[in-house]
């Protein structure tokens, strides 16, 4: 094959290169960019998701006005709020600490790790069902709590409570998460090289002290990284609280998703739920973009 | 030789697709025909095929699907001309099964359905008039309940069947109520009032084997058994789900009957009268720790398993000036875009012959839907165990609102019952439901010819 020349035209292996993209991306460009920009015209309509008798009219800013109103919609963006505030800190505080655990050289430290990251492969919706069995009034958890406290601590309704099904889902979305997160510092962690520690020994420092001048700031990079996917992550609660509580009680498990899902595929009113969608992603792109301003990455001078 | 290993995988991957998509042929026959007594003529005949005909019905309770299954096998055993094909789906999800259905555009030939669904169904266009199949014998012997349930309004047409009528009343325990000195009524004519109704919760409630005096189904969780158990309370003390001349919800859903009624039965719960939700099912038939049972006929086969001759069927009380209670139930319908709807019709036809519905109205404690099924049937006649059922769908029983802004009206009412189970204040959980259901009518511009904009 003769060479065309190089400068300033496709080469083969430009050719080749956009080959090898085109499969995923024509799926990309179906299935997710599409899709987003269809919802913020959908958004301005009054769609129903299956063609009937009553034909798709342009409604202007009427499905924006009704968000306004609707106090689901408000419950739902403080829950997703609040357990954005309680997960993120927590999941990665608990993912570092155990990261720290297993980062040694023990014997069956395997077992250890895979223990951990074990939650995370499992799927969500077994996750939630086997919690709502550990979280029943006469279940595990209850029991767990009263032998240790004696019986001062009385069983708790933790999925009918208001109070304590949103704390319900945090902990097992915790508990499920922590996996993954944990894996990434594992990685972070053990790209720190040990003469910084040794160094350190010398000079007397004790391990909270190693901790605080060493561990913690040579992993910025990877803070940075587990607190932007956590947060997003974090908005996209859905299945926990579709399974244990459906949005109940009172609307205190309700979450963004689950109510896009709930009026665009259940009340069929696809408009009114690609409103909901331009809303929220348009505060995650908000929030997103402030994390990035704030958590400025490290970069290597080469 | 790698790249011919590769072409020849291919290839018989290719011929494998081929082979399965290949249709099957009619079998070609010989038979022998005898045409006179001297000559005998070998003549070839192609047999069919049966016809495959599809059909969907909800995953419901056991001894329902256990009967369909049956009838499926003897109605394919019988003949050749069709072969039932069924798929099971569950309840919960039903409606968005179908309307997913509706995107695809991949209808089975017969379906089941919950009857007030039939209105939202047929304005959509997914039904087709059953009229034609009807003779007028079958229309004539079918219950006015089910004619009614199956009627649409705006064309008086019939769009589904069903094989059974429900029947909800209060189911007791004859002992505890002896013991606690509670009257027990014996017909419709005889029902407790109001007062009397809480008296007993409270009589029952004393005594020491009970835990909770009645089972309210609150484990069901969310769906359609709060409508259809709930709303008879509302409807016996002069409230509504919606006012059915003029179609607006607000007004009827949270004027002050509903509120009344709604306020009474968060009562009961306040008060420790009602089995709560994680307890589960048995508590009535089971463990026995409650005294009454506020449930629909379904629970016909675990009650007389688990009491026996205590087992006694109550009528609806009189919360108001009458008694109220729910009807209607699962019937059949034929989507429009049926492939194959004579192949349908004879199998709705085999279940509807009585000896079929009582088959499956013995296993589910059902109302069966034809007069000569329940002439034939022990269960329901005059002092037979679950006469109270017939003599409330002919005189106190309420169908569900038959507009199709039906799925709305049961997901908004379902979700303000499911809040004031939880303590939220009654009046504004109706006001939010009212005004979910009038703004789903007005986005509709009132589903015309419904009007009620």
């Amino acid at each position: 094959m003769a060479r065309r020349s190089k400068a300033r035209t496709v080469t083969d292996d430009t050719v080749t290169a956009w080959l090898f993209m085109a499969p995923a991306l024509i799926l990309l460009l179906l299935f997710l960019i599409l899709p987003f920009f269809m919802a913020f015209g959908l958004a301005f309509t009054n769609q129903r998701l299956i063609p009937g008798p009553i034909p798709t009219r342009f409604v202007g800013l009427r499905n924006f006005q009704r968000l306004l109103d609707d106090a689901t919609f408000h419950h739902a963006l403080r829950n997703n709020f609040v357990f954005a505030l309680v997960v993120v800190p927590l999941q990665s505080g608990l993912a570092l600490f155990l990261a720290l655990l297993v980062n040694t050289r023990r014997r069956f430290i395997t077992f250890f790790r895979a223990s951990y990251f074990v939650p995370t492969v499992t799927t969500m919706v077994v996750v939630a069902i086997i919690w709502g069995f550990l979280l029943a009034e006469q279940g595990p958890i209850n029991a767990i709590l009263r032998v240790i406290s004696f019986g001062h601590l009385g069983p708790y309704k933790w999925i009918d409570d208001p109070h304590l099904a949103l704390p319900a889902i945090i902990m097992l979305s915790i508990w499920q998460g922590v996996g993954f997160q944990m894996v990434i510092y594992l990685a972070g962690l053990q790209g720190i090289p040990p003469d910084l520690y040794e160094a350190a020994s010398i000079d007397g420092a004790g391990m909270w002290q190693k901790f605080r001048y060493i561990t913690f700031p040579s992993l910025r990079n990877t803070h940075i990284f587990v607190l932007v996917t956590t947060t997003i992550l974090a908005f996209k609660l859905f299945t926990q609280v579709e399974v244990l509580t459906q949005g109940g009680p009172l609307d205190a498990t309700q979450t963004i998703v689950r109510l896009m899902y709930v009026i665009g595929f259940r009340e069929l009113k696809v408009g009114y739920a690609a409103a909901i969608t331009v809303v929220f992603v348009l505060i995650v792109l908000l929030i997103s973009l402030i994390q990035r301003r704030v958590l400025v990455e490290e970069r290597e001078v080469a | 030789m790698k790249r011919t290993v590769l072409l020849l995988t291919l290839l018989a991957l290719l011929m494998l697709a081929v082979v399965a998509c290949a249709q099957p042929t009619p079998q070609v026959v010989k038979e022998t025909v005898v045409v006179t007594k001297e000559v005998e003529k070998v003549v070839t005949v192609q047999v069919k095929e049966p016809e495959k005909v599809t059909i969907w019905f909800h995953s419901g309770r056991g001894e329902e699907r256990a009967v369909l299954e049956e009838q499926i096998k003897e109605f394919n055993s019988s003949q050749d001309t069709y072969r039932v094909e069924a798929v099971q789906l569950p309840e919960g999800s039903y409606n968005e099964q179908v309307n997913a259905v509706a995107l695809t555009g991949q209808w089975p030939d017969l379906l089941d359905f919950d009857g007030p669904y039939m209105a939202n169904y047929t304005w959509s266009g997914y039904l087709q008039p059953l009229d034609g199949f009807v003779s007028k014998d079958l229309r004539d012997d079918l219950l006015p309940s089910i004619i009614a349930q199956g009627t649409y309004p705006p064309d008086g047409k019939l769009y589904c069947i069903g094989t059974f009528d429900s029947g909800l009343a209060i189911w007791g325990n004859k002992s505890y109520l002896e013991k606690a000195g509670v009257r027990i009524p014996t017909s419709v004519d005889d029902a407790w009032t109001g007062a009397e109704f809480e008296d007993a919760l409270a009589k029952l409630q004393a005594l020491p084997e009970v835990k909770w005096a009645m089972d309210m189904k609150l484990n069901y969780g969310r769906g359609e058994w709060y409508t259809y158990g709930f709303s008879p309370i509302m409807q016996s003390m002069g409230g509504d789900l919606i006012d059915r001349t003029t179609w607006k919800s607000t007004g009827t859903l949270n004027g002050p009957q509903s509120v009344k009624a709604m306020t009474m039965f968060q009562n009961w719960i306040n008060q420790g009268y009602v089995v709560p939700a994680d307890v589960g099912d048995a508590a009535f038939y089971g463990d026995k720790t409650a005294a009454l049972a506020w449930v629909g006929h379904w629970m016909w086969g675990p009650h007389k398993k688990g009491l026996g001759d205590d087992l006694i069927l109550l009528p609806m009380p009189k919360f108001g000036e009458k008694a109220a209670t729910g009807m209607g139930s699962w019937c059949w319908g034929i989507p429009s875009a049926a492939k194959n709807a004579e192949g349908a019709w004879e199998f709705l036809s085999f279940l509807l012959q009585p000896d079929q519905i009582l088959k499956m109205t013995n296993a589910n404690g059902a109302v069966p839907s034809r007069k000569s099924a329940l002439a034939k049937s022990e269960l329901f006649g005059p002092g037979g165990p679950l006469n109270i059922f017939v003599q409330q769908l002919e005189s106190i029983a309420v169908p569900r609102p038959q507009h199709p802004a039906y799925p709305t009206i049961t997901s908004a009412y379902a979700e303000a019952v499911d809040n004031i189970i939880s303590g939220a204040d009654v009046q504004k959980e109706l006001d939010k439901a009212a005004q979910k259901i009038d703004q789903d009518i007005a986005d509709n511009d009132g589903y015309p010819p419904f009007g009620g904009k």
